[in-house]
């Protein structure tokens, strides 16, 4: 061991004597502090996974969505558009999506009702593909049981099982429910060569603006939203629904390292004292300081350390029980899937520096003056 | 070697409480002796001790170590000096409470960087020497008075500094203590370092290890003895 | 020399605590180690999603499923809150800040009322 070595090993000694003897309050500091970082470490573990969640999964969205606007307000898509769409240059298909919500008075979920692209995924006529939350939700009491809907007192439609979305896909599906077009038609009484809007898929990606320039010069009523568009909102959502738990849980940061300076520049007498027989005693202004700097590095990696690693366990093994309430909202439909772990390398460092430096920085600042005092006058 | 050169200390320094406690004091300190400072209570020792030991500084005046001029330099270099130079036991002990005897014993040595089984083989050594080694363990707010003088004593030792200073050091000891508080007086002496002492008591002044004895009133010299 | 006798109380609580910051650290690691070791899991499930995505021609995640209006904060549609405002598409955080109601939704029961199946 190094000599520099050693001498932080006698300061940290000296450090750690010091702070045993008021054991239960520095305990309690540093479990309070460790709560505050543990909240804000739930919100970024949280909200990231679900970030890296949505990109990957809606990745595969339709590249643009095209709907129709009438007095400003969103229509039913005449099919022709279909056509003129598909003939732009560029675009590689044009498909009318059918899709429409489903209230249902049972249990008070809210369905998304829709017809599937992919002609594998379309059920025959009178059978539907339920999401993994809609059998749940209603109580079914066998798997492929059917599901009765009832769109107003007196009502009854039925719709047979024809298979069942799974769970680790409840993300993107657990309301759903994908019936076959005739039955979407009859079932909301939509006439026929409608739609709810068009998804246009592109060949190459670099060409969607100025598709969508042309599309608009075709179809000037309509709203054009890009695949791009839909990965951004989702990325502000949740960043802005962690951004606000950051920004509750900074300010706490803040009030530990207003209180960690208040009670550091309120140095009680005591304090003052003991510092001043340190340096009488041969303990210079570095010594000091790196004694306090192993105090408060003591509490604060501490509290990061304990906070991040409870926080991990909160949210990839206990579901986020405190914060899913407010990172996800309610809902009656809740979508049951493990998120998938991820440690975001950079969200964490800038969250260490966020513990770390403002209480050093509260801790050190007011040694400074006494410690660098004649020790004959802050002995006295 | 210390010498002072019209050394004048004011405390509250133009201030209507001003009050001068050391007037124009000359005197050169030597190396492997043994002196005392007696005088009445108030005379200036404990202020002349802790500007010798680099605590304070001198109002006016110079004070030199080992030739080099130390009066002037920043606070950090005092750090330096004190460290390097000098042990210190504080009238008022001032040993840090809520830390064990053997953990205040070891405070001057923590920024040297000590191994640390090395170190507490020093400190038992020197608690025994002391009569002190049972004590190690227990907190110094739980200590009589002579306990904490020695708790002190061990801890201005632990150094091993070249000048021990040492202000009544033994004012809170009986016959025997003392008389062990001696014994290391003489074993530094024979070790070639320097012990400055201030004293009321006269087991000191008329110990035979005295080399010198200096007397003090009013903040001025009274030479007494040689 | 003092090669075996014990070490002083405050070295032994410095390595305590040290070892309690190593132990920290460890499980830290562990639990990034944790991440990258349940990635292949996790992406092929997400695979399975996007997959899902793709065949039916989804937008939206299926999490604010609680209203009309939240339920494709991407795209505007006839219920969507906000929809169009300049910087952001709609998206109302409905059970951000408020609790869910404890009754619960529903009446429980399936399709019409006793004495409507009379009639
Ligand atoms: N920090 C201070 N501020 C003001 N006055 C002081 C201060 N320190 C000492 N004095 C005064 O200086 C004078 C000399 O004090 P000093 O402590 O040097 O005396 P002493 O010879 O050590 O006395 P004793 O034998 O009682 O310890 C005293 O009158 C004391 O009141
Ligand atoms: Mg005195």
């Amino acid at each position: 061991m190094t000599p520099g070595l050693r001498r932080q090993r006698a300061l940290a000694e000296y450090t750690l004597a010091a702070m045993a003897r008021r054991r239960g309050k520095n305990i309690g500091l540093v479990a309070v502090y460790a709560a505050v970082v543990f909240f804000v470490a739930s919100a970024m573990l949280f909200s990231a996974a679900l970030r890296r969640e949505a990109a990957i999964v809606l990745s595969e969205a339709p590249e643009l969505v095209v709907q129709n606007l009438l007095m400003g307000r969103h229509e039913l898509m005449p099919g022709a558009a279909v056509e003129t769409l598909a003939g732009i240059r560029g675009v590689a298909g044009a498909q009318g999506r059918l899709w429409g919500y489903f209230y249902d008075r049972v249990n008070g979920a809210n369905y998304t009702l829709m017809v599937p692209f992919d002609p594998a995924l379309i059920p025959p006529a009178g059978a539907a593909i339920f999401g993994e939350a809609i059998p749940r939700t209603r109580d079914h009491p066998w798997l492929g049981a059917p599901l009765f809907l009832s769109r107003h007192p007196g009502d009854l439609v039925r719709f047979n099982a024809a298979g069942q979305l799974t769970a680790a896909q409840g993300l993107v599906s657990s309301d759903l429910i994908l019936i076959g077009e005739a039955d979407f038609r009859a079932f909301f009484g939509l006439p026929p060569e409608v739609y709810t809007d068009i998804a246009v898929t592109i060949r190459n990606p670099r060409e969607i603006d100025t598709i969508v320039q042309k599309a608009e010069a075709l179809l000037p009523d309509a709203r054009f939203v890009t695949r791009d568009e839909i990965l951004r909102t989702y990325q502000k959502i949740f960043s802005w629904r962690e951004g606000i738990l950051v920004a509750l849980a900074g300010a706490s940061i803040l009030a530990f390292a207003i209180f960690a300076a208040e009670k550091a520049s309120g140095l009680s007498a005591d304090e003052a004292r003991e510092i001043g027989i340190l340096k009488a005693i041969g303990w210079d202004m570095r010594d000091v300081i790196a004694m306090k700097l192993w105090e408060g590095g003591l509490v604060s990696v501490g509290a990061f350390l304990a906070g991040t690693v409870a926080a991990y366990l909160h949210v990839f093994a206990f579901g986020a029980a405190l914060f899913a309430p407010v990172l996800k909202g309610w809902s009656v439909i809740y979508p049951d899937f493990p998120l998938a772990p991820e440690i975001d390398g950079i969200e964490m460092t800038a969250l260490f520096f966020l513990t770390v430096l403002p209480y050093l920085a509260a801790t050190l600042v007011p040694i400074w003056r006494i410690a660098s005092a004649d020790p004959d006058q802050v002995m006295r | 070697m210390i010498s002072l050169r019209s050394v004048t200390k004011l405390y509250n320094e133009g201030r209507p409480n001003e009050l001068r406690a050391l007037s124009d004091v000359s005197l050169e300190i030597g190396r492997d002796a043994v002196t005392v400072f007696k005088g009445p209570s108030g005379s200036g020792k404990t202020t002349l001790l802790s500007i010798v030991g680099c605590m304070a500084r001198p109002t006016s005046g110079r004070v030199l170590v080992d030739g080099r001029m130390v009066s002037g330099l920043p606070e950090t270099f005092l750090t330096e000096e004190r460290r390097s130079t000098f042990g210190f036991v504080f009238q008022r002990f001032n040993l840090i409470r809520g830390l064990t005897v053997a953990e205040n014993v070891a405070l001057p040595a923590a920024p040297l960087g000590p191994d640390p089984r090395a170190l507490a083989a020093r400190i038992e050594t020197r608690l025994e020497a002391l009569d002190l080694a049972d004590k190690a363990d227990t907190p110094v707010e739980h200590l009589s008075g002579g306990e904490m003088q020695r708790a002190a004593i061990a801890r201005a030792l632990i150094n091993d500094a070249p000048v021990l200073i040492a202000d009544e050091p033994t004012a809170n000891l009986d016959t025997d203590l003392t008389h062990r508080f001696l014994d290391i007086v003489a074993d530094l002496r024979a070790e070639g370092r320097s012990v400055i002492l201030s004293s009321h008591d006269p087991r000191i002044w008329q110990s035979d290890l005295v080399d010198r004895v200096v007397g003090m009133a009013d903040g001025r010299l009274a030479e007494v003895a040689a | 020399m003092s090669g075996r006798a014990p070490l002083p109380r405050a070295t032994r609580r410095l390595r305590l605590v040290l070892a309690l910051f190593g132990a920290g650290l460890a499980a830290l690691a562990l639990e990034a180690a944790h991440a990258r070791l349940s990635r292949p899991a996790a992406e092929l499930r997400m695979a399975a999603s996007a997959e899902l995505v793709r065949a039916a021609g989804l937008t939206d995640l299926a999490l604010f499923t609680e209203a009309r209006h939240s339920r494709n904060p991407a795209l505007a549609d006839l219920h969507t809150a906000f929809q169009d405002a300049p910087m952001s598409f709609g998206h109302f955080p409905s059970g951000s800040f408020a609790p869910r109601p404890a009754a619960g939704f529903g009446k429980g029961t399936l399709g019409f009322d006793a004495d409507e199946v009379r009639r």
